[in-house]
């Protein structure tokens, strides 16, 4: 049995989510406006009420259970709020300064294997073993590998052989960001197929996702053709 | 028709006609499938392979590092994936690394209800869920280093001691990890689990697909699932068809439809030009 609350939110969220669509209109609207400052407001208060959550789970209840150095880091945390003074913000520079060098540090002792290392491993493959299919595939990117990077010798004048494989490699990566791109429409296709599939299961929310469709959309057409749109949309 | 004829109405027609043509080829496929058969990539398979060998009571570290609008692309690949630990009987604990994300966890176990049913699974027992828990690389350090130190409570505020999670101390301890991404803390779940040695599987988004395969080719991942079409793969290859499944008639006219505009456009504008010059030069004869 759905809940009259279970229908509100849909209405509500569907009604939103096209809003939110409604700026492939091409045209700023109000709905627009409503919806994307809407979610910037629930979206910042959701923000500060987890965060909190979380220093209160693994910061104060740590605290209270004993583990005091935990209070270096709710008082650094505090030393940030001051960036909002304008006469005691230089205090907030320390916490900062801690965080980033904390963060380099992590990232320092990690990220040459994951951002380098692997980068490299990954396009040394086998090339004398194998099956024929897969043996393809490891000459195809050892192949493309080399003829890719003669394109970024910048300090080389590219003649005779250089020129030609840098030119070949040129378009190897037109190829690749065309894959890219396709990978990309694919990703984004998949955002949108899925947030549509949303409100048409169960079968009941499809008057629902059809029914704000056309609302929407049907306002910001009549609104426009009323010459009335840029008058009711809020200014950036 | 503008002045230019036909091929310049092809070479510059006005984009919202692909968005209200998107509209279209998504929404109708949506409210009535038609059921546009698929087939299962080697990839799909490989994953389903690694997820499947999880046994009975190891430890799935279940990490979801999306946010809402990212769940509803690899949503299938959860769901499909969950279900298989359910039913090999692993120990779940699944945490979410945006705040976003906080309720799909209750969502998922929500979709699962029956699974969770029949194989008797108790909360607290064999899954347990921590919330949001990923707000930087140094947590993610923190938590490979010294799990308990650094949560002790699940999203609820109920304590962890007394559960499963009594004996994971550090990544050692850790199973499995399976990490369903739009990018945010995976990196350093990978640097400070599976670089180490953790097994890991990653369903990404589209987007992220080439920049993952890295890591799959130099074994990091033991396995990578692709988008929302991986998911549907692996809703097939489980022999549970769902949303995954349902999408992929809209995703493939979605596909046809760009081929289509991305056709039409550039032979408008191959047309339109070769006129342009063929006309000038009749001029000057």
């Amino acid at each position: 049995m759905t809940t009259l609350i279970e229908y509100s939110i849909v209405a509500v969220g569907s009604f939103l989510a096209f809003c939110m669509f409604s700026t492939l209109y091409g045209k700023g609207n109000p709905l627009y406006s409503l919806a994307e400052e809407s979610y910037l407001g629930f979206g910042t208060g959701l923000s500060i009420v987890m965060n909190v959550t979380y220093i209160w789970k693994t910061g104060i209840l740590n605290i209270m259970a004993g583990d005091w150095v935990l209070i270096f880091a709710v008082v650094l945390g505090i030393m940030i709020l001051f960036r909002v003074n304008s006469t005691y913000s230089y205090i907030s520079r320390i916490p900062i300064a801690i965080v980033l060098g904390a963060q380099f540090g992590l990232s320092l002792r990690t990220i040459i294997f994951s951002g380098f290392i692997q980068q490299i491993q990954s396009v040394i493959q086998p090339l004398f073993s194998g099956g024929t299919q897969m043996l393809i595939y490891n000459w195809t990117i050892a192949l493309c590998v080399l003829f890719m990077l003669t394109f970024f010798f910048y300090t080389t004048e590219f003649e005779g052989l250089l020129k030609t494989s840098s030119t070949f490699g040129e378009y190897l990566l037109y190829a690749s960001f065309g894959a890219i791109f396709a990978q990309t429409f694919m990703g984004r296709l998949g955002l949108f197929i899925g947030f549509m599939q949303s409100y048409t299961v169960p079968s009941w929310e499809k008057p629902f996702l059809v029914g704000s469709l056309l609302l929407v959309f049907g306002i910001v057409y009549a609104m426009d053709k009323a010459g009335i749109l840029e008058k009711f949309t809020p200014e950036d | 028709m503008s002045n230019g004829g036909i091929w310049k109405t092809f070479a510059e027609y006005d984009r919202r006609y692909v968005y209200l043509a998107l509209f279209i080829v998504v929404i109708g496929p949506l409210l009535s499938p038609i059921g546009v058969p698929i087939s299962v990539s080697p990839s799909t398979r490989q994953y389903y392979e690694v997820i499947n060998a999880v046994g009975e009571g190891d430890i799935v570290f279940f990490t979801l590092n999306t946010e809402f609008s990212g769940y509803n692309e690899i949503q299938s690949g959860i769901i499909a994936s969950m279900r298989v630990f359910i039913e090999n009987g692993a120990k779940i604990v699944i945490a979410v690394g945006h705040p976003e994300a906080t309720s799909i966890p209750s969502m998922i176990f929500q979709d699962l209800n029956k699974e969770l049913t029949e194989n008797e699974y108790v909360y607290g027992e064999d899954y347990i869920s921590l919330g949001y828990i990923f707000p930087n690389e140094a947590a993610v350090a923190a938590l490979a280093e010294d799990f308990q130190g650094t949560v002790s409570q699940d999203w609820l505020g109920v304590p962890t001691a007394g559960t499963f999670l009594d004996e994971v101390k550090t990544w050692k301890d850790i199973d499995f990890i399976s990490d369903y991404t739009t990018g945010l803390a995976t990196t350093h779940v990978m640097n400070h689990f599976a670089l180490r040695g953790t097994p890991m599987a990653v369903n990404c988004i589209g987007v992220m697909i080439p920049s993952s395969m890295n890591y799959l080719d130099t074994g990091v991942y033991l396995a990578l699932l692709n988008s929302m079409r991986g998911g549907a793969e692996l809703e097939y290859l489980t022999g549970h068809p769902a949303s995954g499944l349902t999408a992929m008639d809209a995703f493939t006219f979605g596909h046809y439809m760009l081929i289509g505009f991305i056709v039409i456009g550039n032979l408008g504008y191959l047309m339109y030009t070769r006129k342009q010059t063929y006309g000038r030069g009749r001029k000057k004869q």
